[in-house]
This record gives structure tokens, sequence and C-alpha cells, in this order.
């Protein structure tokens, strides 16, 4: 992603706020358009980032989640005062059913903006955000993804050094393999520890425990990490005023009712309409902008 | 004044009565580049961490170390943190963290140095060593040569005054460590950092030292320059005279008797030293002046002139076991008679659906009774085409045999119990108990249900392996070496009738391996039949009975090692390297020794003979062997090069993936 997607350039410190303002207004506000825009810009962005062969085979798991959600609340819950039919002796009623799309919306959405979350917040830039919170848990952060991978890949090659010499952890009886499967555990256990104490003298070689550590993070606070936040930061300020004053009110029950079809409705909207899509517009503008200097010569 | 000043230091490990150190004194100024060799187990490592408080062990020490013209113990942690350099010898255990750039900053947020200082001192080195085009990579995708250089890169941030490197390239393939050891000597020439190395692999350090420390069992034997600390060693018989370069031994060998009473600053240490000199040589024995006495001398003595050094000789250098058994396989009715266990005909295989063929269309046969050697740069395929040899990587066209069971087919453990056995790379993979015994004696447990048979058979390859005085001993408590052939006991006990080596020698040094080699040569002398797979061309010269060079996903050429390593000009031992054009046919420093001694109006028949014979046959094959040999040798290194330095090393940890 470095260098070809704009966003996801920003500081990781602006990519997490950017998150937690997106997915923190999705799970407060119930209003069905901002739930619209919010699913929308989720998924416009999720597919932007991973393309659509990737999302192909995490899609049709996150429809089924969704149609649960909505299934789930008119079947069990029977408030509202519009009831369109029965279920042996319980109601559905159409505000459950409102109700139940809502939280599918909302679920759908939240849940692809982790996707994009993950696919952005590599391992560093997850460290720098947190390692100015805690150096030490950013560094024990660091060393958990080095030492997993590094187990696994070592197990591996246990279990197939052992197969060489006749004991196979994949064949046999129950009880061989049990058997040949604790000796691979073991065989990596007693690796783990004897080479633990090469890395701990690599890191007292160079001066851990000495008082003071800073944390060191490969990201600069630029100018247009500062606009981005300050805009990001004004947008989130905007969709909140309008909270607070009651313009994105939505009751369900017991019956649906938009309160509220003001300027500040509109405004705030339009605001967050543009904060879910900000990630994508810049990233398509940014490629056009691309193409026309490539095309110019 | 001297950086590094040690004054007869003494050391003990704690509950232990041996001394480790025993009076050791030297000292080290500042820019100097010190080589400090002996064998293993001789202390190295033990001297070399008593320059750094934070890593010497636990025990009774005496004797002072300053640095500086301090006493190091007064020396606070910060600033021997910040002076003092060290790397060790395991690329992979030494790292931290799990990004390239996180690495490279940790010893300098150790310090509490503030972020732009750190992002400074990073950049600069990993500008300095080319790391830039992996900077931003995960660790665990990097070759064990990058990761190598890492670590060194790591501790150079911090810009230390002393460098202290630890058998820094026992772990890596001789191109990554030749590339380690520059990278060393750039830092002391550019930098003017002061660097003192510990290393087998003397071919590629010596002439790269300004002084060579020489250890042996705990004392400290010589301190010289390294023209003349190869004359000193063999005056003292010390064994490490086999692990010196091919040009040193050479001199040694021919000039004797001059070398050992002054010390001449002119003996040859790299290939090219040592050709001149050889030439030289050559000219004299063509005026037929002293060396037509060492000849009568040797005929007088009634020795074999040719193929034995001059009788007097106190060093040795011959290889320490005689190639007896390449003979063997050379002899045509032998062969007829011999039946072929391994059988790979026109195999392809590739990891994944999507990813590049490792093997392409390899054919190859080793007929019993053979220690077939297949040799290789790294990631060319060669533990790949073990895994296929062994059932592990299933090709998707061509025919293997091996033991007369296809392995793709072969169920469960059918194979192993047809009497193959796998010796892995890392023999750390195969122990799991407190005592080599114990773990030879699970290994015996699937074939003898006896418990005193079992013992019996344990002492009996304990006794072939040489390692009976280690049975009690933890398995991490012995050396490389040591471990390595524990690890082969513990194949033996499956009494094989095949067995894979891979990469046997790595990490161990000229002593071990003579020692391993005899283990082998007793092994096939009972019947087994070895393929090992290395990077080792001087051990597969001296000891293999047939090398194999494998190269783009097959088998480019073989043959005996004489006619194989006749054949090819880079990929060879360092003696054929020397004796180019000058000795046709040499391949280990006896043949050159031999050419010198003795006249080569008759002295040259055995040598000839001999080659004669080998060639014949395979001439056409292994000329056109070597072109396309040169061909791949020059790409190979081109590619390390730039993988190095400017293209990022895509490609070389790409086909790194199949050796691991």
């Amino acid at each position: 992603m470095r260098g070809t997607e704009r966003f996801s350039s920003l500081h990781p410190v602006v990519t997490v706020c950017y998150f937690v303002a997106v997915v923190g207004v999705s799970v407060l506000l119930m209003h069905p358009l901002v739930l619209g825009v919010s699913f929308a810009g989720a998924l416009s962005y999720a597919l932007y980032l991973n393309g659509w062969a990737n999302m192909r085979k995490t899609l049709p798991g996150l429809l089924v989640l969704m149609l649960v959600a909505a299934l789930f609340n008119p079947i069990f819950n029977h408030r509202g005062y519009t009831t369109l039919g029965y279920l042996g002796d319980n109601p559905i009623t159409l505000e459950a059913i409102y109700y139940g799309l809502a939280s599918a919306a909302m679920i759908g959405s939240v849940l692809l903006w982790f996707v994009s979350y993950n696919k952005v917040m590599t391992s560093d830039r997850f460290l720098c955000v947190f390692g100015n919170v805690i150096p030490a848990l950013s560094l024990v952060f660091s060393m958990v993804l080095r030492f997993v991978p590094r187990y696994f890949a070592q197990a591996k090659r246990v279990a197939a050094a052992q197969r060489g010499i006749g004991r196979d952890v994949t064949s046999g009886s129950w009880y061989a393999r049990a058997r040949n499967g604790s000796a691979v555990l073991s065989v990596l256990l007693t690796w783990a520890l004897e080479n633990s104490v090469d890395t701990s003298d690599s890191m007292l070689a160079r001066g851990y425990g000495l008082p003071g550590r800073t944390a060191y993070t490969d990201f600069r606070w630029r100018d247009r990490d500062l606009m981005a936040a300050l805009g990001f930061g004004g947008a989130v300020l905007v969709v909140a005023v309008a909270m607070i004053v009651g313009a994105l009110r939505v009751t369900y029950y017991p019956g649906f009712v938009v309160s509220s079809w003001s300027v500040a409705t509109w405004l705030a909207l339009g605001v967050w309409t543009a904060l879910c899509l900000a990630p994508v517009v810049v990233g398509v503008v940014e490629e056009a902008k691309w193409r026309s200097l490539l095309s110019n010569p | 004044m001297a950086l590094v000043a040690v004054q007869s230091l003494n050391f003990a490990y704690a509950g232990s009565q041996r001394e480790v150190l025993r009076d050791v004194s030297f000292t080290i100024d500042p820019g100097e580049f010190v080589l400090l060799i002996g064998q293993s187990g001789c202390g190295k490592t033990t001297l070399l961490r008593h320059l750094k408080t934070a890593l010497t062990p636990h025990g009774r020490p005496s004797g002072s170390v300053m640095f500086d013209d301090r006493p190091l113990e007064d020396i606070g942690l910060e600033e021997q943190t910040r002076r003092i350099g060290f790397v060790l010898q395991n690329p992979d255990n030494q790292i931290v963290t799990d990004k390239v750039w996180h690495e490279l900053a940790f010893g300098l947020e150790s310090l509490g140095t503030p972020r732009e200082v750190i992002r400074r001192r990073v950049a600069e080195m990993a500008s300095f060593f080319g790391i830039v085009n992996w900077y931003h990579r995960d660790v665990e995708t990097l070759s064990g040569g990058q990761k190598q250089l890492l670590n060194l890169a790591a501790v150079m941030t911090m810009q230390p005054d002393l460098l202290v490197l630890d058998e820094p390239t026992a772990q890596l393939d001789p191109i990554a460590a030749v590339d380690f050891l520059a990278a060393a000597k750039r830092i002391n020439d550019e930098l003017g950092t002061t660097v003192l190395v510990t290393e087998h692999r003397l071919e590629s350090a010596f002439p790269l030292s300004d002084r060579v420390l020489v250890m042996n069992q705990g004392k400290l034997i010589a301190d010289e320059c390294p023209h003349s600390a190869g004359a000193t060693l063999a005056r003292q018989d010390d064994p490490m005279v086999f692990a010196l370069p091919a040009a040193v031994r050479l001199a040694l060998t021919l000039d004797e008797v001059q070398l050992a009473l002054t010390a001449s600053p002119t003996t040859p240490m790299t290939i090219r030293e040592g050709r001149t000199y050889l030439r030289a040589k050559l000219a004299e024995v063509g005026c037929e002046s002293a060396v037509c006495t060492a000849t009568t001398r040797s005929m007088t003595d009634q020795r074999p002139s040719a193929s034995l050094p001059a009788p007097s000789s106190p060093l040795l250098l011959t290889s320490p076991i005689p190639p007896s058994f390449c003979a063997q396989s050379q002899n045509p009715q032998s062969q007829s008679l011999q039946t072929t266990v391994i059988e790979a005909n026109d195999v392809w295989f590739r990891y994944s659906r999507n990813s590049e063929d490792v093997l392409r269309g390899l054919d190859m046969s080793v007929n019993q009774g053979e220690f077939a050697c297949l040799l290789g740069g790294n990631g060319s395929g060669k533990t790949t085409t073990l895994g296929a040899l062994s059932g592990l990587n299933k090709p998707y066209r061509g025919k293997i045999k091996l033991l007369g069971l296809n392995p793709a087919k072969a169920k469960g453990m059918e194979l192993f119990r047809a009497g193959l056995s796998v010796l892995p790379q890392d023999p750390q993979t195969l122990f799991m108990r407190n005592t080599i015994f114990d773990d030879l004696d699970d290994a015996a447990r699937a074939h003898y249900t006896d418990k005193s048979a079992r013992e019996t058979a344990v002492e009996q390859v304990a006794a072939t392996t040489e390692i009976t005085s280690l049975l009690r001993t933890h398995p991490y408590d012995v050396s490389g070496g040591e471990q390595q052939r524990a690890a082969l006991a513990m194949a033996l006990l499956t009494n094989p009738k095949v067995l894979f080596l891979d990469e046997p020698t790595k990490g161990m040094d000229a002593f071990f391996k003579a020692k391993l080699a005899s283990v082998l040569h007793r092994l096939i002398d009972n019947g087994l039949t070895i393929l090992m797979v290395s990077h080792d061309v001087e051990f597969a010269a001296l000891y293999a009975s047939r090398c194999m060079l494998f190269f783009d996903g097959s088998v480019v050429t073989e043959g005996a090692p004489r006619e194989f390593f006749v054949g090819n000009s880079f990929y060879t031992t360092a003696a054929n390297r020397i004796g180019r054009g000058l000795v046709p046919g040499a391949v280990s420093v006896d043949d050159l020794v031999a050419a010198c001694r003795v006249p080569r109006a008759n002295g040259g028949v055995g040598l000839t003979a001999s080659r004669s014979m080998a060639s014949e046959g395979r001439t056409t094959e292994a000329s056109a062997g070597k072109s396309g040999l040169d061909a791949a040798t020059r790409s190979r290194r081109v590619d390390a090069a730039t993988s190095r330095s400017m293209t990022g090393a895509g490609a070389t940890v790409k086909s790194d993936v199949p050796e691991s």
C-alpha cells in the first residue's frame, strides 16, 4: 500500500482517529441514512483497498451475518404498533423489521471498517500509535510478532526432521501420533528455551534494560497530517453537534419516527458522507492525477 | 595507546575446575582488524565475552581487561553498549523485533536516543549496508546472510569503537559469508572501527586481517601478522594448520624449513598470491635444484613420491583421510555390480500452482555404497531435491525410485521402514531429552524392543560416530559439530540403508569436518549409501566419491571429485584455482605440493595417469558442463551482488524459500 494510496500514508495516529470516529458514529447513531452512508463508505473503501477478487471471499459471509441480524430482531422483538402478521403467536412488526435492518447495516459497516483497518494498520503503524503510550508494550508486541511465526516455522521443521528419522506425526496409531506430536512440542520447547539465551544476550549487548528507553517510529508528522486531522475533527464535531441538538434523532419504537429534517440534519449528513467517502475519493482523485501526469508528456 | 588490553586473564566457569582461559594477554590498537582463530571449544567465545560486561559468563575470572585505558568493569553499561558492539553466531536468534527498521533502531532506543537522532543514524547505516531496499520488510522474509548483515548494521547504528564478531559467518552459505566479511572489512577501512573477529573460514578471513591471534586449549599460542602466523602454527604442530588458506598451506609445506626459521613477509595468502608463488616454485623445479634433493630424500625414505608430501614434513597438510574409496566408484567392474538405490527421471516440482518450478527435469542416480554429494548455490533447490526424494515434496511430473519404492506414493512411513534416514540441516530439531544417551535410546526404541539389545545398539552407534564420551551430556551443551554427530547417531539407529545429509558441515571447523568424514567413511564401508547436499566444496572434494552440480533445477554436471572439480573454474577448491593452468588436474594442496616436489618429467606421471583415467568417457560431458557452469556461477555472483546493493533481495529471498 505504501506510496500508492494516499489515505493510508497518513500518520498512523490520524488513521486510528479516523477509524475510531467512523466506527464510533456508526455505533452511536441509528439514523438510517447515517448507517446507509457508513455502509456505502466502508464497502467502497474495503473494495478499493482489497480489490474485488479478495473481497469476493469475504462478502458472502458478511451478507449472511447481516441477514441473520436483520431477521433476528423481528423474530424475537415484538415491540412497535404496525403489526404485519404473526409467526405462531408472536406478532411481526414493521418497526422491528426497520430496527433489524438498521442493526444489520451497523454490524456490516463496522465489520467492513475493520477490514480496511486491518489492511491499513500494519503492525508498525499499530506500534507507532501505542508505542508512544507505553514503550515497553510496543517492544513486547513487536517481539510477539517476531517469535510467533518463527516458532510455527520451527515446529514445521521439527516435524519434518522427526519424520526423517522415522517418527511421523501424521500416521500410525492414535497413541503413536500423540506420542510423536508431544515429541515435536518437547523438541520445540527445548529449542525455544536454549535459543532465547542468545536473544537475551543480543538484547543485553544492545543495552536493553538501561533506563530511559525511547520508542522509535518511522513515521513523521507532516502538515498534511495536521490538515487531515483538523478536517476529520471538524467533520466529527459537526455530526456530534447535530446529534446533541437532536437533528439526527430517530425513534423506532413504538412507531418509526425521524424527528427532524432541518438544515442541521442535511448539513450533518453531507459532512458525514464526505467523511465516510474521503479515503476512496482521495484515492481515486490521486490516481486520476497520476494518469493525467503520465499521459501529459 | 591500546584500545583493548587484556592482562593475564584466567577464567573457569562456575562449578567447574577446568580453566577455560589460561593466562591470556594481548592488546588491540585502535583501527586494527584482528582475527582470532582456534579449534571449536578452545575458549574463543569465552574470551570474546570478557570484552563486554553484560555478556561475561559466570565464573572465576582473574587478571584484567582494560578498555580505552580503563578497567572494563569501571565503564558503565551505557558506555559499553555504545562503544562495544557485539555480533553473535546465530543470525536468527539475535534478531529481537519483527521489522528491519525497528531492529536497526533497537540499540539506540535502549540508549534513550531522541527520535530525530535515531532517524539519522538508522538512515546512515541502512545506506552504508545497502539495506534501503529491504528496510520496511519483515525480518522473517530475509535470507540468512541478510539477517546477519542486519545484526551487524543494528550494532553499527550505535557507532561503536570496537566491533566484536563471534563466528558471524558460521551459519551462512559461502557467498553470504564472503559478503559479510567484506562488510566487516569495509567498516574497518571506511569508518576506522576496530574489529575483532573469530572465524573458521580462514580462506577469506586470513587475507583481510592485520593480525592473527591463535588459541589452543585456553592459551594464546600466537599473536602476530598473518604472514608469519601460519609458520608459527606449523612449528607448534597445531591442528589449526589444516584450516589455513590453501596458499598458506602450500607455502608452508614447500618452504617449511625457511618459514619456520624466519617469518617471510611474503607468504602467499590469496588465490592470486598463491598462483604467483606456485609459478615461481614450478620454475625452480624446472631448473632442478632444491627440488631434486627433496625428491631424492623422499626416494631414499622409500615413500611413494607423488601422492604424499615429503616424509620429513611435520605438518601433515594432507587430507587426514586418504580419499581411498574414490577408486571404488571409478572402478568399472564394481560399478556394474552395484545396484542403483536412488533414481530420479525427469522430475519436475513446484511448491504451489502459481510459483516457479524448483526442480526442472531432474535426472540423477546414486548407486549402492556411494558417497554422492549434491553441490550448488544457495536456494538452487538442493534441499527441495532431498524433499522430493524422501516423499515430502510430490513432483507433478517424472519418476523417482528410492530403494525400489516411489516416494510420492509410499504410504506413511513405508519409505523409512524400507531403510531411508534423513539427517536434518539443524540437529537441534531432533533433541528433546536431557542427555544424548536418552535421545539415542528413544530413537532406537522403534527398532529394538529389548532393553539390553537397545543399549548395545546405542553404544555401538555412539562408538561409530565417536560420541561415546558425550553420552551423559545435555545435547545443547556440546559443540555444533558434536551435535551433528549425535544427530547422525540418532539417524543411524533406525538402521538405514540410505542416508540423506543436509548441509552437515555447516558451522564446523576443519577438525570436526575431518572427524565427520571419518565417521561417514566408516558407514560407507559398512555398505551405507549417502547422499549429501552441501555448499562445502572443499569437503566434497576431499571426501565424496561422486559430486553433482545442481543448478537451475537439475544436475548440470557430475563426476568423481577430481574430474568434477578440474572441469570447474569457479565452483571448485581453492587449490584447484591456484593450480589452474599451472598444475592441471590438481584438486588438493597435496597435488600442488607433489607437482612442485617432483620434476615433472617423471613425477607428473602419477597425476596425469589418474587424470586421464578419470576423464575417460566423460570429456565431452564435462566440457559441456563447464561452459554452462561458468555462466551459471557468474550470474549467481552477480545476483548476490545486486541483491545486496541495489535491486532489493527479492530474488535471493524467493529462491531461499525451498532451502528453509
